[in-house]
């Protein structure tokens, strides 16, 4: 090859690299995408990861209020048992949700959630919850799913959030990607409930 | 400046390759421009013509035409697609970046000439399939923008959208194979003695935009992939109930896509640059400003995409930043208008039909800009957003910008390129008609869109009706304006004069001006000496 | 801002809102007029800040070109090749480079801080007194109050064959959303299918509808509305019938709301969860009724 044709042979495979590592990029933008969420509790992404109890609890309260959508694919009912409650900043709290499969068939249900404003979403803690955990749910099945959770104190310490003074934590319901959990369950007792 | 000392062109007349050869096995920058420039034409006919069907319907409220709205979505998203990557990335880039970079850095041919061929060929095929997708199943009638869920299996669950998808791999593929092409012949194969700092500023231009297609296209081939597996392999990239978010489509789509229309404008801003310093019989004014200007915009262009997404539900300190960052993008922009307006300052200015396109684009790009610096503000583009006012802004800075610039470029070049020259007074008449039809037809859409009509529609309430047949009469004059165009096209081609080595004269002093008209099959194989010249804007 | 430009700025404004307003929808519903150059009136805070920003915006873009067009006038005018046959050879000038940089920034600054200061105050959430949760479909709205009772209803278009007098083509609904004037409105809004776009664009409310996720804004109706209409359309394209999903708000005194709520609560209420109906652009509110 010329010395011009050695040449243009390492330009273009310095560029064909660049093009690689940009494909490589946007594939790793999918773990960047939810670690950054998380990290920074943008689109209203509550902390879960490695949560600790508050060192303080304030006396100063916030009202949490709790929404719940079904997608439509999935025939179950799903609802917060309370609408609202009243907290303490930085106390535990425990809220429940009530899913019921009105259908004739086991199904595996997961759902996604996200908290409103979403400037709470980084002092929104969850203890526990049910979020990603694939339930089973018999036909005619009822089940309550806890959540367990507290609001940093640091919210009003930050100009942004201090004039926050609901926060509302929403649940959508969907149908697993895949069912296989169904033939691991074994058929449930007594917690019948038809139509909740 | 080059003068005489560019007299080493080789002339190989009698070493034509046979027709398949030459027009379908071409390794020839010059045939590949050409058949590229041939390519656009074509598709700017079948996605004008779907535009103008769109406008047809919308003349009138009430649905009088077309009254499959799948259809009518599957037409305004192709269209979206054709005109972005069908039309004025091959004229521009393919057509006029082939022609004119290798003659304008005094290069033989581009550096890879039969990766030249494939990216042409690739383009091709990715337009058939294009077309082939509106007539599988349903079609694509999601917007060129394709967002999930919409674009998914669940609601677009035939073959189409994957058509559309592959198709779009292989216009990604054409371009980023492009671009590699442009930059190695840029970077490597310039005559002796230019540096950066000589070249023109269209080859500044396309060495921009080379570098914000290898960056800009694999984030889209990454995300049309992510889309294809969430479509056909049981990937949830998108989907909620997989733990897949649809907004991370759009973070990855307009990550590509706000690059992408620098890519549509930047060579034209090389175009406008050299054809304004032509018939001002000056050179362009604050030349390093220029070039750097427009690096400054292809580097700020890619931290500004979620301007696209102010209303998706994103936080409010993003929001802010990304006003912010949109806003910078003014201040570059704004120095290539003032230079351009300083270069014509003081010149002897001939008003031929490419500099009447060039005078157009400078001052309908300033309008274009202006409603770009309100959509820029996320507070005010709580009004705006899928309004027709964004529709207004993007075709004022694309429909009428960067297809002036694409008209100014045949007319200035078509001497040179086919050895005809156009008919002056036509050429005058047409550009007076394109004018007034695309004005006619956008500039009321400020309006629709300031009341609050919403895009993608196929009919809309009655009070909308005033400016929409207004528009409509715009774009019979402009599609009239094409036709008269395409005319002057086929008497140029069929009887025009003989074009002469220089037909502007003076001002002309790029290298393509010191080879003969029309340019030899092979043009600089002794590349000339340019040492000691002062840059040739 | 001096006074004299405040005023200077509240007389343009004035000049459009009364151009806009004396253009109104019959009713005084709130919705384009015909031939309408300019935004609908401001009907709540964050739109009265918008649609002033607007003006200002505007003022400045017009200085901007008409500047570019009288530059490019004069250019045409003196420096043709017949006026001036013999080029001038400048190609730089610092103090114009310098200029032409940095006024911009000026200029763009001067735009950017009253734009972000708007950016927070409509993101900022003052205590709500209701709630209201809106959910997209294709090709329909579905409404819930779930502080008032928990009831909700589809909004479903009416066709045009259907379409009493003064009914808007395109616009009308059968369930109107009801809510009270002078009130801080929470909007949780999400959607069943694809992504919607819930807007009305004299609130200055335009909000993606994403699946799997809840977004949140507020709104406030001003009190001279009571008894108007407010329009708005589906802002993101979602299938077939993007164009015919309207929204339509339907706005009330404080007194009124409550009454309203209680005949709601008993027309709408049921225990039954909340399934959207299959989309039918032409089904009635009846099937939601009957349960």
């Amino acid at each position: 090859m010329s010395n011009l044709g050695r040449k243009n042979a390492r330009t273009a495979t310095v560029l064909f690299s660049l093009v690689a590592g940009m494909v490589g990029l946007s594939y790793a933008s999918v773990p960047l995408y939810q670690w950054l969420c998380q990290v920074t509790g943008w689109g209203g992404t509550p902390s879960t990861e490695n949560v600790v109890a508050s060192d303080e609890i304030s006396d100063e309260t916030i009202n949490v209020r709790f929404d719940s959508n079904v997608s439509p694919m999935l025939p179950w009912k799903f609802e917060p048992m309370q609408r609202e409650v009243t907290v303490r900043l930085g106390e535990e709290k425990l809220a429940f949700y009530r899913a019921t499969n009105t259908s004739d068939k086991p199904i595996v249900g997961t759902s996604t959630f996200n908290v409103t404003p979403f400037k709470a979403g980084p002092f929104f803690v969850k203890m526990e919850c049910f979020c990603f955990t694939e339930q089973v749910l018999m036909p005619g099945e009822s089940i309550e799913m806890p959540v367990s959770f507290y609001v940093d104190p640091d919210i009003y310490e930050e100009a942004n959030t201090k004039e926050v003074r609901a926060i509302t934590l929403s649940y959508t319901f969907y149908e697993a990607k895949s069912q296989a959990k169904v033939s691991e369950v074994k058929t449930p007792d007594a917690s019948q409930d038809n139509g909740g | 400046m080059a003068n005489a000392a560019d007299a080493h062109h080789d002339d190989h007349h009698d070493h034509y390759p046979s027709f398949f050869q030459r027009w379908f096995c071409s390794t020839n920058h010059k045939d590949i421009g050409t058949v590229y420039l041939f390519v656009s034409m074509f598709a700017a006919i079948i996605g004008g013509g779907m535009s103008w069907y769109i406008r047809l319907e919308l003349a009138e409220p009430g649905i009088q035409f077309i009254d499959d709205f799948q259809w009518y979505n599957v037409l305004l998203t192709a269209h979206g697609f054709i005109m972005v990557f069908f039309v004025v990335m091959p004229a521009l880039i393919g057509g006029f970046g082939n022609w004119f970079v290798p003659l304008m850095v005094g290069a033989p041919d581009m550096a890879f000439p039969r990766m030249n061929n494939i990216s042409l060929w690739l383009l091709i095929v990715a337009l058939i399939m294009l077309l082939m997708s509106a007539f599988v199943g349903s079609g694509v009638g999601t917007g060129w923008t394709a967002y999930p869920p919409l674009s998914s299996g669940i609601y677009h669950p035939d073959a189409a959208v994957d058509f559309g998808i592959l198709s779009l791999h292989l216009a990604g593929a054409s371009s980023i194979l492009g671009a590699i092409n442009f930059i190695v012949t840029i970077f490597n194969m310039r005559a002796p003695g230019m540096t950066l700092h000589k070249m023109p500023l269209f080859v500044w231009s396309i060495l921009v935009t080379a570098f914000l297609l290898l960056l800009a296209l694999p984030v889209l081939a990454g995300a049309l992939t992510m889309l294809l597996t969430d479509r056909n392999f049981g990937t949830t990239f998108f989907d909620p109930a997989g733990g897949g978010d649809p907004i991370l489509w759009q973070h990855l789509f307009w990550f590509f896509g706000h690059p992408e229309v620098y890519i549509i404008i930047m060579p034209a801003f090389g175009l406008i640059s050299q054809i304004v310093s032509t018939f001002s019989k000056k050179p362009v004014f604050g030349y390093l400003g220029m070039a750097y200007a427009m690096v400054a915009i292809g580097v700020v262009g890619f931290v500004v995409w979620a301007h696209h997404m102010y209303t998706v539900g994103l936080d409010v300190d993003t929001r802010a930043y990304f006003t912010a960052a949109t806003m910078v993008i003014a201040v570059p922009t704004g120095v290539k208008i003032f230079s351009w307006l300083a270069t014509m300052w003081g010149g002897s200015i001939e008003f031929k039909t490419p500099m009447l396109y060039a005078f157009g684009f400078i001052f309908l790009f300033v309008v274009g800009g202006v409603t770009g610096v309100t959509l820029a503000n996320s507070s005010a583009d709580l009004v705006f957003h899928d309004t027709y006012f964004v529709v207004a802004h993007f075709h004022y800075v694309m429909a009428i910008a960067a297809i002036f610039a694409m008209f100014a470029g045949w007319y200035y070049w078509i001497g040179k390129m086919s050895g005809k020259q156009y008919n002056e007074t036509l050429g005058k008449i047409q550009f007076w008609m394109f004018f007034i039809g695309v004005n006619v037809l956008f500039f009321p859409q400020h309006f629709a869109g300031l009341a609050g009509m919403p895009r993608r529609i196929p009919d809309y309430p009655d009070a909308y009706a005033g400016w929409n047949y207004v528009s409509s009469i715009g774009a019979l004059i402009t599609m009239l304006g094409t036709f008269l165009f395409f005319w002057i096209l086929f008497r140029t081609y069929a009887s025009g004069e003989k074009a002469a080595q220089n037909p502007w004269g003076a001002g002309a002093t790029t290298l393509e001006w010191h080879v003969p008209s029309p340019a030899p099959f092979h043009t600089f194989e002794d590349q000339p000496d340019m040492s000691g010249k002062a840059p040739a804007e | 801002m001096t006074n004299k430009l405040k005023l200077f700025f509240s007389a343009i404004a004035g000049v459009f809102l009364v151009s806009g307003s004396a253009l109104a929808g019959p009713n005084g519903d709130v919705r384009s007029a015909p031939w309408q150059m300019w935004l609908q009136d401001p009907a709540s805070p964050t739109a009265d800040r918008i649609v002033a920003f607007n003006v200002q915006l505007l003022v400045i873009e017009t200085i901007i070109v008409v500047f570019v067009l009288g530059l490019m006038a004069y250019i045409a005018y003196k420096f043709n090749a017949k006026k001036n046959p013999v080029p001038s050879k400048t190609t730089h000038h610092t103090g114009l480079e310098v200029a032409w940089t940095v006024i911009p920034i000026f200029i763009l600054v001067g735009i950017s801080v009253p734009s972000i200061k708007h950016l927070y105050f409509a993101d900022h959430i003052e205590e709500a007194d209701m709630t209201l949760k809106i959910i997209g479909n294709q090709w329909f709205w579905t409404y819930e109050y779930p502080d008032d009772g928990n009831f909700t209803f589809d909004s479903l278009p009416i066709a045009e064959e259907d379409l009493k007098e003064g009914q808007p083509r395109l616009l009308s609904v059968d369930n109107k959303v009801v809510l009270p004037v002078e009130t801080n409105i929470r909007l949780l809004m999400t959607s069943n299918d694809v992504i919607h776009n819930w807007a009305l664009p004299s609130l200055s409310v335009k909000l993606d509808t994403v699946p799997g996720r809840i977004n949140e804004t507020w709104t406030r109706i001003h009190e001279k509305y009571v008894g108007k209409t407010i329009y708005g359309m589906c802002s993101e394209l979602c299938g077939v019938n993007h164009g015919f999903m309207p929204i339509a708000i339907h706005a009330v005194t404080k007194e009124d709301y409550q009454k309203w709520v209680l005949k709601a609560q008993e027309e709408f209420a049921s225990d039954e969860p909340v399934q959207p109906k299959a989309a039918d652009a032409v089904k009635l509110a009846a099937a939601s009724q009957a349960q």
